[in-house]
């Protein structure tokens, strides 16, 4: 397909235009914050301040923990739904049900649904009050307020992000390959482990990938569900440019989350590449 | 030990409305190269997949060397099947697509080694052993997914259309060596095609399917020469089915005044029936059984020509003498006789 000069210009110009003016100038500007003073001096003080003091590196920590857990939970949920759909559930009108209720939790502000689970999973919430009716647990267990409750809470709005791209890679799986599986001596087990799993593995990547870096850089979850009481990075980040007014070390605490994530997907790309090539 | 190596007795499947096979009933015999021959919607897959174990029929039954398989899933079925798009494993190798069955049933790696390598000469691919199948041409695919399914010596090797994404040519040279690794194996095939001459060309015997049943089941020749009804002989090959009607004497003519020709119509008097005759056994002139028409048009087809001759009922056949000579002659609009050995012609009751 030939495409007019103008045309290509509005094609890709708008969207470079975009980048550029809402992505590529703040990112720039956060950049150049975190390594000046407040007198427009550089310095590499700001990050001395965040790789110094151990409470930083705390939080960092407990922050990918949080991340990798939700990732982990999502993808344990995530997978075996985004499977069902796509080769259990025959009738097409089912799988658009199921399809519309796994989308649904994106339809509702964040706020409303932390919110949601405070009510849920307190001390005199729906889950405690079934345990002990169930006689399950004597007393109201600590749902909230703690890891427990942040992962639950972000696993909930992370799930549809994993099955959509699992699914669409499910989909795309040739079910001859199955069958073919199948019919050199495979169980279905086997067939699976062997063929489906290695075959939705980039499904698997992208999804995950996806869910980490949300969660790790979530905000109102884990700040609704923490109610305080535990701290991630993007609670420090919000604190400094929102209460402290210190947009400079803020901006350092923002670009070490940036790098670390990065350096932390890398590792993973890597181990799954190695993998990939040995399956 | 039977000489029939799997057993199918009335075989049904339905989905819902739908019948894909009505109640089908085949021997195939240990070591036949058997072909499921009919057009696309005939039921000639479902068979094959109902053998495989990838479709639980209806009704009937299937045994394979005497054992009932219904139930039985395809991973315990003494079978391995070629698929129509091959479905060799992307993210592996040559090497271990062919591997993954020995693999299953647990052979030490150090004889798999030597499976592979088997079957990969028997194919004539061995220099492609650390390839991945994207790297390889729709031909070279075809050759592993066959190398990868006879690595396990099955008794039934099953064929879905397996050369139906290649080229005319390509398709040619697999047809010949399928037959001879058919012929060094010694194992059974039963192979799924729509295309007659593939049938024709490599199998022992064919049973040309149409609307979930076996119509008719011969060997190659039989079929084409002695086809059983008007659906069997226009499938195969090409055939004149000339509409005749039948006489007093029971004789059948091409016209209700016109002379008896020498086959008997099998009904009574006044009744249709259809008269056979291939193209290529037609001789112009007479000779043997003879009719009177008119030449409409001629055509030349390479290695003779093609005549289309209007009858005196008014419908066109075709004729392709052997002789170019006498053809070349006739002028279109010309009367002329052309006539067949009579042996040649059937007629056809249904």
């Amino acid at each position: 397909m030939r495409i007019g000069r103008l045309s290509l210009v509005l094609l890709l110009g708008v969207p470079v235009a975009y980048l550029i003016a809402f992505f590529l100038v703040p990112f720039g500007s956060v950049i150049v914050s975190s390594l000046t003073t407040k007198d427009g001096a550089s310095t590499l003080a700001n990050f001395g301040r965040v790789v110094t003091d151990t409470y930083y590196w705390e939080t960092l920590i407990f922050s990918f923990k949080l991340a990798l857990w939700t990732t982990l939970v999502v993808l344990a949920i995530g997978y075996p739904l985004a499977y069902t759909m796509t080769f259990n559930v025959k009738s097409r009108a089912w799988r658009r049900i199921i399809f519309i209720i796994v989308v649904t939790p994106l339809f509702t502000s964040s706020i409303v649904r932390a919110f949601g689970w405070l009510v849920l999973l307190g001390r005199l919430g729906f889950v405690n009050e079934t345990l002990i009716w169930l006689n399950l647990v004597e007393k109201p267990v600590q749902l909230l307020y703690n890891e427990f409750g942040i992962v639950i809470g972000l696993t909930y709005i992370m799930v549809p992000f994993m099955v959509l791209t699992v699914a669409s890679v499910l989909q795309n799986l040739e079910a001859a390959l199955l069958d073919a599986a199948r019919d050199l001596g495979a169980t279905p087990l086997v067939a699976f482990l062997k063929v489906t799993l290695p075959l939705s593995l980039p499904g698997v990547v992208a999804g995950s990938l996806i869910v980490f870096t949300l969660s790790v850089s979530a905000y109102v979850t884990p700040s609704i569900l923490s109610g305080g009481k535990r701290t991630v990075m993007s609670m420090l980040i919000y604190q400094q440019y929102n209460t402290v007014f210190d947009f400079h070390f803020g901006g350092a605490l923002a670009v070490v989350l940036l790098i670390s994530t990065l350096i932390l997907i890398a590792v993973y790309l890597t181990i799954i590449e190695r993998y990939g090539r040995t399956a | 030990m039977s000489q029939d190596l799997i057993e199918i007795r009335g075989l049904v499947k339905r989905y819902g409305a739908v019948t894909a096979l009505a109640g089908v009933m085949l021997n195939i015999r240990r070591g036949e190269f058997l072909s499921l021959l009919g057009p696309s919607g005939c039921g000639k897959t479902t068979l094959l997949r109902s053998i495989a174990g990838f479709i639980d029929p209806t009704e009937g039954e299937i045994l394979i060397d005497g054992k009932p398989v219904i139930g039985v899933p395809p991973n315990e079925r003494p079978v391995n099947t070629v698929f129509q798009n091959y479905a060799l494993f992307p993210h592996m190798t040559v090497a271990d697509n062919i591997a993954f069955g020995p693999r299953r049933k647990k052979v030490p790696e150090s004889e798999i080694k030597t499976l592979v390598a088997e079957a990969l000469e028997m194919v004539g691919m061995a220099g492609y052993i650390e390839r991945r199948p994207k790297e390889l041409s729709g031909g070279q695919q075809q050759r592993v997914a066959l190398a990868r399914a006879i690595v396990n010596r099955p008794q039934v090797l099953l064929l879905d259309e397996p050369l139906g994404a290649l080229d005319l040519k390509l398709r040619k040279r697999m047809q010949v060596e399928l037959k001879r690794l058919h012929e060094k194996l010694g194992l059974t095939f039963v192979y799924v095609t729509h295309d007659q001459e593939e049938a024709l060309v490599m199998s022992d015997r064919i049973a040309v399917m149409s609307e979930g049943n076996i119509v008719q089941l011969g060997s190659g020749e039989e079929i084409y020469h002695a086809p059983n009804s008007r659906y069997v002989a226009d499938f195969i090959g090409e055939a004149n089915l000339i509409d005749c009607v039948v006489g007093t004497d029971g004789r059948v003519r091409i016209t209700d005044d016109g002379p008896a020709l020498p086959y008997e119509g099998g009904r009574a008097a006044g009744e249709r029936t259809t008269l056979m005759v291939r193209p290529e056994d037609m001789i112009l002139g007479g000779g043997g059984v003879s009719i009177e028409g008119t030449l409409r048009d001629k055509v030349f087809a390479g290695m003779s020509w093609r005549l289309y001759v209007a009858l005196a009922n008014g419908q066109e056949i075709t004729v392709q003498p052997g002789s170019i000579a006498a053809a070349e002659r006739l002028k279109v609009g010309e009367s002329l006789r052309v006539g067949w050995p009579a042996e040649r012609a059937r007629v056809l009751a249904r």
